[in-house]
This record gives C-alpha cells, structure tokens and sequence, in this order.
C-alpha cells in the first residue's frame, strides 16, 4: 500500500493534470474533430454604431450564408437585473436592423475550412448607414444626441446611490483630497480564445456543444432559453480550457449561432475564435472613472469618501452577469478594510457602442482598489506621513474582527494591519529611502509604492440574490462514488482551467478518507454528468466546490465505516481511514477501501442490515456558515525605477504578503498569486484597448495590445500568513482574483513616490511612456524627448 | 494545391496543401497533431512553435509549402529527448503550466535555450523566453524549471 500521508490539504502536490499537457494532449475545443464538421466564420461589423440598411448575399452560396432573419424563433440574449431603475438590452445573435459595436457578428458563414468561409464572409455585402457612435461614458447621461439603444432615455443600463450626509464633515475635515482616477479598457486575452464545436445527435434527441467555458451549466440555461429547448436536451462539454479569467464566463451569441446551424444543417459545426476576433470584438473589462474625494483629520485618518464613479459597460447586458454588476460594486466594495465614519457613492454603469463588458479577474476590485489606494497616498503626502502609517492608521485592526464596515460588508477574519507591517519590513524600506537620498548613478528615480485590498470570495445567495440577475449561487454539489476497484470519482459542476481542481479536491477527498490522491479522479466540465453549478468564478471553487467534496467525503467515510464495522465486527468509531485502509484502531486488523466497496458491489449478502441505500454513491450540498463570502487580503509593496527621459518604469522589487486561510495547496496557490500579479503588471503598465471617437478599436494583434512577457514580470516575493476562515470547511478562502488586484495601485503609487519631487501624479493606467511622458512635459519640470 | 515532401516526428510524409495553409494547421489540420496550439496567429505570442529543422520556428507564421524538405518536429516527437524529459519533470515541479495551452510551445524554446546557453542565469532565460506568452504563470515557475535543468546538466 502506497504511502498517502502526505498529500492532503496543505501539501505541495504536483498536479494531476500536468502529464497530459506536458505531452501536448490536452483536450482544446479547436482539437475537437467530427466527421464530416464544417467551419463557422462570422461577417462582423466594420462600424460602431449604424443601421444596416442591407446584407447581400454572395449568389450561388446563399445556402451557406445566414442572417438573423434566417434564425427564425431564436430568442435574443436578455441579461436583467432586478436593481431598480436597471433598463434592459436585447442582443440579437446575429444584427438586427441596428449594429452596436465594432465586431458585432452580422452573418454567419459555413464551409469546409475556415479558410473557405473566410473566403465566403469577404463575399458578403454589407450595406451600414453609419450613426453618431456613443463612445464616452462620461456623457452617457445626456439626454440629447445618439442613443445606443434608441427606446432608452440616456445611455445608463442603471445608475446606484449610496447616500450619506457629509455637511458637518466637508465643513470641518483638515485634509480633502479629490482626484480624478481612470484606468483603461483591457481584454483579458487568455492565450486560448472562445471556440465551440456543436452537433445534434439523433440517438439522444440532444444538442451536444464542447465550448471553452467556465460555466458550462450556464450556458446550457442560456441557450434553453434562446433556442426554446429544454434544458434537458442539451449538453455542454466544458474540456480542456486554455485559461478563462473572465473572458469565458457568460453566454455567447456564436454559441447560440452554432446550436442552431448544427440543428438547421444536421452536421457538426465549429468556430475557433481568431485573436483578432479577440482582440476586436473582445476587448470588455476594467474601463472605470473616478471623481473620487477624500477627507480626513491632520494626522490622515479617514472621515470619509466621497465618489462618483462610472463604468463604460459597453454596447449590451451580457448574460448572465448583466451590465451593471462592475459599476454597482463599486458602491459597495470602495471603502474595503478601512474604516471611516461616512461613504458617499453614486455609479453609472454606461452603455456604448463598444464591447459589452464581462468581470475580468478582480472584477471591479482592481479598479476601486487603485482609486482608494491612490487616494490614501495623496493624503498621505498632504498629512506629510509615510503612506504605509496612514494605512495602519485606517485599516481595520485585529480586535475588531468580524467587522462590518461602512457599507455592511462582514469581514469574517484577518489582521490587515500586520499584512502591512511585514511588506514594509520584507521590502526594507529604510533601505530604498535612504538611496532615494543620492541621485541615481543612471539619471533614474526610485519610487516604493504599497497597496491594500480585500477579497470577497465566494459570495453566495445572499449576496446574488438582490442583483436579481439570471444567475443566482445557492448549495455547491458534489457527486462522489467509491467505485468497485476504490477509486473515488468526484463529480463537480464548476471548471478547473489552469486551478488545479483536479489536484487540489483530490487533496480534500485525502484528508478525509485517507484515500491515496493518485485513485482520486475529479471529473468536470460536462453538464450531462455533473451537479448543477454556477460554475468558477468569483474566486469560489476551493471555497465551494472543495466544501462540496468535504461534505459528500465525509459521509462515504460515514458508510465505509458502518460497512467495515460490520465485517470486521468492532465498533465503527473505533475505526481509522488511512492509506487507503480502514484500520481497527490499536489493533492490526484493516481491510482496503478496496474490499470494502467490493462488498457492496459484488457481496451484498454480508452488508449490515441497517447498511444505507444510497451505497458508496453520495450527492451532498454545501454553502459556508454564513455564505456572504470570505475575506482574503494581500498587502503589494514595490520599488520601481523612472526613466524620466524614456517614460520607462522598470520593477526592482516586488513583494505580497497574502492571507488566504489554510493553503490547501501552497504551491498551487502561490501559482495563482503569481499569475494574478503578472496581469495586474500588464493592467499597470502595458495593456490598453483605446477606441477613436467613431468607436473604432485601435488595436488587432498582439503587437500592439502588449502582454507582459517574462522580461516584464518581475520575480514576485510572497510571504503567507494564514488566518482560516472561520466559516469554510477548511478555513481555506478564495483567492484566485486577488493577484490581479493590487499591482496596477501598488506600481502607481510606486511611480507617484518617484515623481512626487517633480511634482507629476500619474492617475490612470496603464502608465506606458506615453503617458508618463506627457505628464513629465506637463508639469514642465524635464524636457520630454520627442 | 502543391505537392510537398516533410518529415514531421521522424515520418516522411507527402501532402497536397494550399499555398495558404501554414504549417500550424497543417500539422493540426492534415496530421491531426493537436499538441501544437495557435494563440495569434500573427507571429507574437510563441504558443504554435515547434521544432523546424533542429530549431524552434513559429509554425503559424510558416507556411507549409515553404516546408518542403524541411524536417519537423512537434511536441508529440520528444518522447526519446533526455532534455525534454528533464524539462517535462521540471515543469511539474516548478509548477510552470496552468492551463498548459502555452506549455508545448514554451517546452521547445525552453529545450532550446537548455540546450544553445548551457549558463544562462534567470535574466538570460526571461530575454530568451521574451517571445513566448504565458497569461497564467507570471513566469515564475517557467524560469525556475529552465534554470532547474541548467543546473542538472553542470552536475
Ligand atoms: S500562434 Fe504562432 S506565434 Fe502566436
Ligand atoms: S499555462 Fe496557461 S498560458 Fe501558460
């Protein structure tokens, strides 16, 4: 018997799921063959904003080209939300009379390569009246002028207001600091892009559809409702993902598209998104605005914060998250961890003929955390304090754990205080201020810059239900079953791509039954054999689905004991899993989990008269005690160097000091922290979907919509500190977000500390040279090269 | 369509191809060698490379009646390769993939940088892995596996 010890929750264990990988044998949708498939390309908009006034069909295949007046009874994509004053939007899955956005999908084509439907698609003609493209959010309020959605009074999906009365405070307040904070559209770019592959199979009466998807139960709700099909004839196969972050979290107007010609042509279809597709028609998340203002005593602590805040959220309300979820958590996240006594707020999510936008990694805690962080720095200049002091002066301290902050969020543990302590001390930052002393032999400027933020993980029912979006989180399933040889499947409706689910669940399946992680397989990704699920996201799944696996291991064990206890005649509490064994504790007396489910299966006449029905076959629910979330925190510290000649910032140090509870696998998550950092350097420094005023987007490969490469990323330092949560399973929290978070406020104040002698503020990301260098030359204080 | 002679793993093949089709979706299309994954496109991101010729090329960008006569090699053709086996270790260990959808390409450049710069310290590795993109790794454990080897191969 292999020795099992060892591989449970908090051990390092290399993942299951690297050999296929490794070996170029993952399971991608575009690696998906059918016979007889054919290939999907879309004719999609060349304008923003117009009125399509006709298509043309290419004579001779007008069998291969299909508008939406072809998809007859398919239903567009509504994604309301139950806030009130929300308008609704209609996405028709392929244009209807209007197009919204550049990248719009207009016609669909079908050949027998992409190549050919390419060929087809270019056939197409295309007749738009351009309109008047809504293309700032700032003036989504106007009730004059173009509208993207013509029925609408203004272009605001919805406007929130977190009310408070600030007189006495503005009267008296020694320090008030407003500014003006934006950050960038981005496109969260996983190196694999959408793909679905779709076929109707006739022995099943059932649309079979692989997409790369995160969550696959979703999508099957969504194109019920579209197509008019039961749910129960549909199937999605979520396999092999080539990283999702966000991007592939909602339902797609293509898989709608695919679900119908699969039908109409009773052939497979596929469509394989192309990075220029991508980058297009894809680029939706992170375009927040600011008015945000500050006020606190002399000392810095804060009294409170006032904002107005804005999201760009695109052309339609995308389902299931809808178009308001990023800017209405703006009004409840900002304050975050620190404590003040007012929090005033008011949010617009506005609609434009971009992109809709989907919650990328972070959602809307990147931008609130480089708002609030920014803003804690520039009281801290006008305080005349170090900026980390004013952060331990207003961040919630140990004692007062739980807390409920301004806006009622419940913080369920933590010391965030002393995450800062140990970033400043791990960076030494005595050491860089006193070098800030010398000039630099290289002409550069050195900055340190901190960031705090927290990280709502795993918010659940009670949190979902008040959106009132086609999505609400309730129990998290899990379906285990001891097969016959002992091997344990665990069957789970959320999707691991690049997680390490299949790993990290075997972990939590270890600690409870003792059963070696090598006979663990964790089976996901398919609607057809899997418990409903939300899906990942949010940061949920070793908070969820890992409570899931607990619970439904907890109660085999339950039945492997009384089973055991019966054929070797003890007490079933005087029983121990471990091994893979069932031992008579004190004794040498044990059976393999082995030959005990060998009894059930193939022995039933000497299972115990009260034996349950249900066998070594368990579906069980879990939520956390309380499902409003967990709270992990990270504290980012980082010195940069400025090139005020070049607008460059090279990264010199970088540390996190995180608490996400109990580690269930520590390397596992340092992989998340990593990852998550290196895209919050590209949201910081490099990524940016800039949109002329027609609505066009200004960037189409990866050449110029920049990714950090290794060269970028800095070697990243985390430190640990774990405070379990009391409410999860474990007291593990979610913190697959909390990576891309913090980098983008950590390197601007960074940069901020640098240029503060010059007197230059950088307030919106990315910080590329451009932009630096337009500010040096603003403020006049160096000449900007040309 | 053209007529073209390739070895690809060690195989000769013949293949009539279009003078558009790249070598990417010839392996993947024609030879149904999905190991190798397309990211761009457009020659950026490194995810399509493979061997050509006993060196890393970007196979998206190649077309593969341009190919004719080359030798290939895919990362379905390092079964025997001491380095890549070495590599493929390392990887798991350093935890260096996530979602593996960079890992092929990221393998055979790291093969190559193992095998050419025997010394490379962390720098040199992050500059030569500058044209492979990783969306989940942050790197950290793809420097760490490479520079892991180096070391192995100096005992
Ligand atoms: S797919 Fe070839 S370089 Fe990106
Ligand atoms: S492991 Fe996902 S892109 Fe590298």
């Amino acid at each position: 018997m292999s020795n099992v010890a060892g591989k449970g929750v908090g051990a390092r264990l290399r993942r299951k799921e690297d050999a296929r990988f490794l070996h170029g044998q993952g399971e991608y949708v575009p690696n998906i063959a059918m016979v007889g498939m054919q290939n999907v390309a879309f004719v999609r908009s060349s304008v923003a904003h117009g009125r399509i006034k006709s298509i043309t069909k290419p004579a001779g295949l007008e069998d291969l080209v299909f508008t939406i007046d072809d998809l007859i009874g398919v239903k567009p994509i509504v994604a309301n939300s139950a806030l009130p004053g929300f308008k609704a939007s209609s996405q028709p899955v392929l244009a209807q009379g209007k197009v919204r956005f550049v990248g719009e999908m207009i016609a669909m084509c079908v050949a027998t390569t992409r190549a050919e439907a390419e060929d087809i698609a270019a056939l197409v003609e295309v007749d738009i009246e351009p309109l008047p493209a809504v293309t700032q959010m700032l003036m989504a309020r106007n009730t004059e002028g173009p509208r993207v959605h013509e029925h609408w009074s203004d272009n605001v999906f919805l406007e929130t207001k977190t009310e408070a009365d600030l007189t006495d405070i503005k009267a008296t307040a020694a320090i008030k600091v407003r500014r003006r904070i934006h950050t960038a559209r981005q496109c969260m770019a996983p190196m694999e892009g959408r793909g679905v592959v779709a076929t109707f199979e006739r022995r099943l009466d059932q649309l079979l559809m692989y997409s790369s998807a995160q969550m696959p139960h979703i999508n099957r709700a969504g194109l019920s409702e579209c197509l008019g099909i039961d749910q129960g004839r549909i199937r999605v196969v979520s396999p092999d993902v080539g990283g999702g972050f966000g991007y592939k979290a909602l339902l797609l107007a293509e898989e709608v598209c695919l679900a119908w010609l699969a039908m109409r042509l009773q052939k497979p279809v596929r469509w394989i998104e192309d990075r220029y597709e991508q980058l297009s028609a894809g680029a939706n998340c992170r375009e927040h605005d600011y008015d945000i203002t500050g006020y606190a005593d002399t000392n810095g602590r804060l009294l409170a914060v006032d904002c107005d805040a804005t999201v760009d959220s695109g052309a339609y309300s995308l389902y299931p998250f809808s178009a308001c979820l990023e800017a209405a958590q703006v009004g409840s996240i900002l304050p975050g961890p620190y404590v003040m006594e007012k929090f005033r707020c008011v949010t617009a999510s506005a609609c434009t003929n971009k992109p809709p936008i989907l919650p990328y990694r972070g959602v809307a805690r990147t931008g609130v955390c480089f708002a609030i962080e920014l803003l804690i720095d520039a009281i801290a200049r006008e305080a005349k304090r170090e900026p980390y002091e004013v952060r331990l002066t207003n961040l919630v301290p140990p004692e007062k754990m739980p807390f409920w902050n301004v806006t009622k969020k419940y913080f369920d543990s933590g010391d965030y205080p002393e995450a800062v302590r140990r970033a400043v001390t791990a960076i030494d930052l005595s050491k860089w201020r006193a070098r800030q002393q010398q000039d630099e032999p290289d002409g550069r400027r050195i900055g340190v810059g901190f960031s705090v933020y927290c990280e709502q993980a795993a918010h659940g029912t009670s949190v979902y239900y008040g959106w009132g979006i086609p999505m609400v989180p309730g129990h998290e399933q899990c379906n285990a079953r001891l097969s016959p040889d002992g091997v344990l499947e665990v069957r789970i409706g959320a999707h691991s791509h690049g997680q390490g689910l299949e790993t990290t669940l075997a972990q939590v399946a270890n600690s409870i039954l003792g059963i070696d992680t090598e006979n663990v397989r964790v089976i996901h990704g398919d609607t057809a054999v899997t418990p409903y699920s939300t899906g990942t996201w949010g940061s949920r799944c070793m908070v969820m689905s890992g409570g899931a696996v607990g619970v439904t291991c907890k109660e085999i064990e339950k039945r492997v004991r009384n089973i055991a206890a019966k054929l070797m005649e003890v007490a079933a509490v005087d029983l121990v899993l471990a091994d893979g064994e069932v031992r008579v504790a004190g004794t040498d007396k044990k059976m393999t989990l082995k030959e005990v489910a060998h009894v059930w299966y193939r022995q039933p006449q000497l299972l115990p008269p009260d034996v349950d029905t249900g066998g070594l076959e368990a579906t069980l629910g879990y939520k956390p005690l309380q499902d409003t979330g967990t709270f992990s925190y990270a504290c980012h510290a980082v010195v940069v160097a400025v090139d005020t000649e070049l607008g460059a910032v090279e990264i010199l140090d970088y540390v996190i000091v995180e608490d996400g509870g109990t580690l269930i696998n520590p390397m596992v998550v340092d992989g998340q922290i990593f990852g998550g950092t290196a895209q919050g350097i590209g949201t910081a420094l490099y990524e940016e979907m800039p949109f002329d005023l027609q609505g066009q987007p200004l960037a189409s490969t990866l050449a110029d919509y920049m990714l950090p490469g290794a060269t970028e990323v800095p070697p990243v330092r985390v430190l640990h500190m774990e405070t379990p949560s009391p409410l999860t399973f474990f007291g593990q929290k979610g913190i697959g977000e909390g990576g891309a978070i913090a980098p983008p406020a950590a390197i601007a104040n960074a940069v901020n500390d640098a240029l503060a002698p010059l007197g230059v503020e950088m307030l919106e990301s990315p910080i590329t040279s451009r932009r630096l260098l337009a500010a040096l030359a603003k403020a006049g204080t160096v000449a900007a090269r040309a | 369509m053209k007529t073209i002679s390739i070895t690809v793993n060690g195989k000769p093949a013949q293949a009539s191809v279009e003078p558009r089709t790249n070598l990417a979706d010839f392996v993947r299309e024609h030879l149904h060698l999905t190991g190798t994954n397309i990211g761009c496109e457009h020659g950026v991101c490194g995810a399509c490379t493979i061997e050509v010729d006993g060196g890393p090329a970007r196979s998206c960008i190649a077309y593969a009646v341009a190919c004719d006569g080359a030798t290939v090699r895919t990362i379905e053709g390092f079964a025997a390769d001491a380095t890549m086996h070495a590599l493929r270790e390392a990887f798991s260990a350093e935890h260096a993939l996530q979602c593996g959808y960079c890992t092929p390409g990221m393998l055979i450049t790291a093969r190559d940088i193992v095998l050419r710069l025997p010394d490379a310290d962390d720098g040199r590795v992050r500059e030569e892995l500058a044209g492979n993109l990783c969306r989940c790794t942050g790197y950290v454990g793809i420097v760490r596996a490479i520079r892991r080897v180096l070391e192995q191969n100096k005992l």
